[in-house]
């Protein structure tokens, strides 16, 4: 495990490929059409011009140097100026408009010649060839010949010592690597892109399949493409359970409920409100706000269900003053409808904010409607990485989700959610001689102990009051209260 | 018959460069008498003629003249092909 690599600059790739890709080697980048091949691939020259001051090479087969100055330029990277100062050089080797026919053997010695005046021109520490599959497109009479002389090509760049990428195209996202068979001789390092379709929502996923003679986090990361940073990638695989636990307690800004739960979260744990709609969630999350009062905390509300007016308003009739506490630059709340991008841009503007603002807690009101962005799969890791962000940043998170049912019940969200939430409440209406009274009980508190008994939960006008045990009752968590006659 | 104008890329004295050397000139002396003008050019020497004209495979010739232009890549192996490719009937003496 000696293989040196070469920091790419992304650092969410850096992350899940140990360090970037192997340095002085070739890798093959492959992905279905719309994988984002060409902004990976172009990102990787970028960054090295923009962090590394290492010029690049990029060479197309595909698409005209024209229309790919102009499709990256929505990235915010100023190729026409990097191109003047030699520090980007287009190789251009698409397809041209004249007919070309093939009558005998030939070789591509022209473009080796060139590729290797082009790297040593800027003295390029970055390659990028995009994308193979169109020289055989190209010269599609030609396959053997093209493959033949493609083995020289990558002997050329690996004597020229730049670090490369090579893309290819794959037909499908679950099958051989690529359409020709390049991995045959581009064996070494490849790294899948891909962007699945699943009940009716796209999927991006990158996955390091190998790099040889080297270490990388293994399995299929989901990424996004987003203006300023282009591809960012949320590592999966290398979220590790290694965060420290406090022993040190928050309020719940609830005195009473501070008492179920035998002092208060803790600090940096994950705490999960579930309850059907109108149970009092909201009311929760207001007071976790305000319990930021208590240590001079500061809180990030992203709301995903109401306007800010609208809990700002709610709030207000709970005597919790949200307005001040945002004056005091105590609160920020962030309303948005989950719809409005997916899982993934979501979770990195939350990680942007949380990097300016450093908030001590998050809420997040509700993760049900969240999750209707997603596949269960990627909502499900978008929560893994995103507890363990939260775990990691010491964030004390409150989180709600909705129960379909009135009485009883869990929810699809809760299924995903609950093995790694700290602690668990519940918020459930019973049903009483014609009445829907609410409750209150703490389901789990990992560390800790804490009151298992079902309590009464009002909503007054002066906020969330938790009564006593119901007695003489049970069935109320599945839905079907009954009395129990008291001997 | 219209002028023909040619530019022939090729690598040194590679057996496919030289192939292609030979029957093109063949083919002008014999069917386009002194009606043309070729341009040899190797791009070890001129490697950035080869970059101006977007050359990948070797041997390229390109036929600028009479419009519209064209490429016939590969060592020019197979004659009729290169005339037909070309537009130059074989008839044409």
């Amino acid at each position: 495990m000696t293989i040196q690599k070469l920091e790419t600059g992304n650092t969410s790739f850096d992350h899940i490929s140990h360090g970037g890709l192997p340095l002085g080697r070739t890798t093959l980048v492959a992905g279905s059409s719309g994988s984002a091949k060409t902004l990976f691939a172009a990102q990787f020259l970028a960054m090295g011009i923009e962090l590394f001051g290492q010029a690049g090479v990029f060479v197309t087969f595909e698409e005209q140097v024209d229309d790919i100055r102009k499709n990256l330029k929505s990235f915010n990277w100023d190729i026409d100026t990097w191109e003047k100062e030699g520090k980007w050089i287009f190789l251009d080797a698409a397809p041209k408009e004249e007919i070309i026919i093939a009558v005998g053997d030939f070789d591509l010695s022209a473009f080796r010649i060139r590729l290797e005046r082009a790297v040593k021109r800027c003295n390029a520490q970055r390659v990028v060839i995009d994308s193979i599959g169109s020289i055989f497109t190209q010269f599609h009479e030609e396959i053997h010949t093209i493959r033949r002389e493609l083995i020289q090509v990558a002997l050329t760049l690996s004597r020229l010592g730049a670090t490369s990428i090579i893309t290819a195209e794959r037909l499908e996202e679950y099958g051989k690597i690529t359409r020709f068979g390049v991995e045959e001789f581009l064996t070494d390092n490849v790294v899948l892109l891909r962007n699945v379709l699943h009940n009716e929502k796209r999927r991006r996923t990158i996955e390091i399949l190998k790099f040889r003679g080297s270490n990388h986090e293994k399995g299929e990361n989901p990424f996004s493409i987003n203006v300023e940073k282009a591809i960012v990638i949320i590592p999966l695989s290398a979220m590790n359970l290694k965060h420290t636990s406090s022993d040190e307690r928050v309020t719940s800004g609830i005195a009473a409920l501070n008492k179920m739960i035998n002092g208060g979260f803790f600090k940096g744990s994950i705490n999960l409100v579930s309850g059907a709609i109108g149970a009092g969630k909201t009311l929760m999350v207001a007071n976790f706000v305000n319990g930021i009062r208590e240590n001079n905390e500061r809180c990030l509300l992203m709301a995903f269900e109401e306007s800010s007016e609208q809990l700002f308003r709610n709030a207000a009739g709970w005597g919790i003053d949200f307005k001040q506490l945002e004056d005091e630059g105590l609160l920020k709340v962030i309303c948005v409808y989950p719809e409005v991008s997916s899982l993934e841009d979501h979770f990195i503007n939350i990680q942007d904010i949380v990097k300016t603002f450093k908030p001590d807690r998050i809420a997040i009101d509700s993760l049900s409607a969240l999750s209707r962005t997603s596949s269960d799969k990627g909502f499900r890791e978008f929560i893994i990485a995103f507890t363990a962000y939260l775990k990691h940043q010491q964030i004390t998170g409150m989180f709600t989700s909705n129960t379909p049912l009135l009485a009883g019940g869990t929810s699809d969200t809760e299924g995903n959610i609950s093995p790694i939430t700290d602690t668990i409440i519940l918020l459930r209406y019973v049903e009483m001689s014609g009445e829907m009274q609410r409750s209150i009980a703490v389901l789990k508190m990992r560390g800790s102990k804490h009151d298992t008994s079902i309590r009464k939960f009002c909503i007054t006008d002066s906020g969330a009051e938790i009564g006593n045990q119901f007695e003489g009752i049970s069935g109320i968590l599945t839905g079907n209260p009954m009395l129990i006659k008291l001997e | 018959m219209s002028m023909h104008v040619f530019q022939l890329f090729i690598n040194g004295h590679t057996p496919n460069s030289v192939e292609a050397v030979d029957t093109l000139l063949k083919i002008c002396k014999e069917n386009l008498n002194d009606n043309y003008d070729l341009e040899i050019i190797d791009i070890q020497e001129y490697p950035e003629k080869a970059e101006e004209a977007g050359i990948i495979a070797i041997p390229t010739l390109i036929r600028m003249m009479p419009t519209p232009v064209n490429r016939i890549i590969g060592a020019l192996n197979v004659r009729s092909r290169v005339l037909a490719g070309l537009g130059i009937s074989s008839m044409h003496k």
